[in-house]
């Protein structure tokens, strides 16, 4: 009897260790299957079937709420339930970096396909890069612009981070909302870019590779941003304070990477492979 | 008379026979060297074999637990021991590596050529252009049905790649269609045949005769029936096909 | 093509040699590389400009002819990949 109260209220009352067993939840079988539709869905639509733009719509419908539901879970456990002992920090984290750590691999794919490509053009492509006929962009517009814009937001969300260690409260808003300000404002010159461009994805192995590299960097950015902006609301609605932050450091930590990649960017694909 | 004189010839092996295991006699200083290499890895393999095999045996036979009851527990080390079986196996990869490294370099060598061939692999056969003498030829395996008496199944062809003996010869190798792969044992020859790229080799025939090869890159149904035949002939004769 | 040229260098036994550019097994630059040589040659000196034909006899003894008449091809409707100005 006296077990099963401890049982029952382990999380109350008491428990002997410092980590958290999580309970039963829908959400990995739902999320799993919603990934399922997701990518079945970019198949069906890249190739050109029937209807299968509606079903990517509803893949990616169903995978984003079901991460906002999974998250929303995962905050309430966090900070309303206190599961997330310092060990339990301890190990997320350890999860984030090895996340990056398998990021920083899926980049290095990439760059290895443009390095591959470029180092040693192909006589398909004349032997030169960038490939006869293709006008690359300059490095010195719109991409150096781009680039301070993110180191920019990276010093902001430095800013922000100390003042919410510090308990500055104002600070850490302000300095969180600009960085996610100057993150848009990189995403949207990097939309502008791309429809101005004069080549595409489709124009050979230099389309491809510019195009695949940038394009998931982009992506990152994306979700760089809506993983900051998760922060930001979270210390505008008091979850985050200051000795309890774990997602708010995850995603400086994943922006640092995105701004890191950025940087590598922009001197191969950009300068050096533009020139 | 010369039918008879013709007992003290060597008679060479220049295809495949049933059930053979060793190589097919050398006819090139390439595949001369591949031997001379194969047989000193082989020394060293017998020599490995010999001692591991020795050593395990009598491990196994003095110090099973009927022997020897009482087991060692605290002999976990031996540095003597375990240096000797590092720096040992060491010193044997690098006397392999030197020969192997400089017969892969000896053979990638190509000096100045006379003749260059190009061969090119075809689902399924392999089209030959000897462009510095404008012929092109597509050399197909002859069906069971036409082969005469002497003439090898799935390995004669209809039109072989005629070639002159002693003379350095670059073999540029590249495909039509999907991966084939050129290979001619008793040359020493085995080069992949890579759409879009074109790979060289050189090599000299010491030697008249046919040799005969096959493709050896998986490249469709018919991979098995696009065989190599090479006919080397003297330099002079070469010149007078050549019209 | 000069026909009587063409029948005396043919039973010559030589080719084009070795290429210390290109000294790997890979030799598809080599031969691309002398096939936008000889056009670059002829475009700055000329058809009959006598050193221009060694590129021609190199891209000819290592090119596939397919490759050729591929390129060729690709020169006349003026979709080469690479530059043919000298």
């Amino acid at each position: 009897m006296t077990k099963n109260y401890i049982k029952m209220n382990n999380k109350i009352k008491f428990q002997y260790f410092p980590y958290h067993l999580v309970d039963p939840s829908p959400w990995p079988i739902l999320l799993s299957f919603s990934l399922l539709t997701f990518t079945t869905g970019a198949v069906l639509y890249m190739h050109g079937f029937n209807n299968g733009g509606l079903v990517l719509t509803l893949g990616f419908l169903l995978t984003s709420s079901g991460m906002a539901l999974w998250f929303r879970d995962v905050i309430s456990e966090a900070t309303l339930l206190g599961c997330h002992t310092r060990e339990v920090k301890n190990g997320l984290m350890l999860g984030v970096f090895l996340f990056i750590v398998s990021e920083v691999f899926a980049f290095l794919s990439v760059f290895w396909a443009f390095f591959h490509s470029s180092l040693s053009p192909a006589i398909e492509i004349g032997g030169s890069w960038p490939p006869l006929g293709i006008t690359p962009l300059d490095p010195f517009a719109i991409p150096l612009l781009n680039t301070i814009l993110l180191l920019s937001s990276g010093a902001f969300i430095t800013y922000g981070h100390h003042a919410l260690i510090a308990g500055n409260r104002k600070a850490a808003i302000d300095g969180t909302l600009l960085t996610i300000i100057f993150a848009i404002l990189f995403t949207g010159l990097q939309y502008y870019e791309y429809s101005e461009a004069g080549f595409t994805m489709a124009d050979g192995v230099y389309g491809s590779a510019f195009y695949a590299s940038t394009g998931l960097h982009g992506l990152h950015v994306i979700v760089g941003t809506i993983f900051i902006l998760v922060g930001f609301v979270r210390i505008v609605n008091y979850h985050l304070t200051k000795s309890h932050h774990q997602g708010f450091e995850a995603a400086i930590a994943y922006w640092h990477f995105v701004d890191v990649v950025w940087l590598f960017l922009f001197l191969a694909v950009y300068f050096w492979g533009g020139a | 008379m010369l039918q008879f004189l013709s007992l003290f010839n060597t008679i060479f092996n220049d295809a495949p026979q049933p059930w053979q295991l060793g190589f097919q006699d050398s006819a090139a200083p390439g595949f001369t060297g591949i031997v001379t290499l194969h047989n000193t890895i082989g020394f060293y393999l017998i020599v490995i074999c010999f001692s591991v095999f020795w050593a395990l045996f009598s491990i196994i036979y003095y110090y099973n637990t009927n022997k020897n009851p009482i087991a060692h527990k605290y002999l976990t080390h031996g540095t003597v021991v375990e240096l000797v079986w590092t720096i040992t196996p060491a010193l044997i990869l690098i006397a392999i590596a030197f020969p192997s490294f400089r017969l892969l370099y000896l053979m990638d060598e190509v000096i100045s050529p006379t003749l260059t061939i190009k061969a090119v692999g075809h689902q399924w056969y392999w089209s030959y252009e000897l462009s510095d003498g404008c012929y092109r030829f597509d050399s197909y395996m002859l069906p069971e049905s036409d082969l005469e008496l002497g003439q090898f199944r799935l390995l004669d062809v209809d039109n072989k790649l005629i070639v002159p003996v002693d003379c350095h010869i670059r073999l540029i190798v590249t495909g039509a269609d999907v991966i084939h792969s050129y290979a001619v044992p008793s040359l020493g020859l085995k080069l992949d045949a890579v759409p879009g790229r074109l790979n060289q080799v050189s090599f000299l025939v010491e030697r008249t005769g046919t040799f005969y090869g096959q493709c050896s890159e998986i490249c469709g149904v018919w991979h098995g029936f696009m065989p190599i035949a090479i006919e080397a002939v003297s330099t002079p004769q070469f010149l007078i096909m050549g019209r | 093509m000069s026909e009587s040229a063409e029948t005396t260098s043919k039973y010559v036994l030589q080719t084009v040699g070795f290429d210390a550019r290109f000294p790997n097994t890979n030799q598809t630059r080599n031969c691309f590389q002398n096939y936008t040589d000889y056009f670059k040659c002829i475009t700055a000196k000329g058809e009959d400009f006598a050193p221009c034909k060694q590129f021609k006899k190199a891209y000819n003894s290592l090119c596939p002819n397919e490759w050729i008449s591929k390129w060729d091809d690709q020169r006349e409707n003026g979709t080469f990949p690479a530059s043919l100005e000298p």
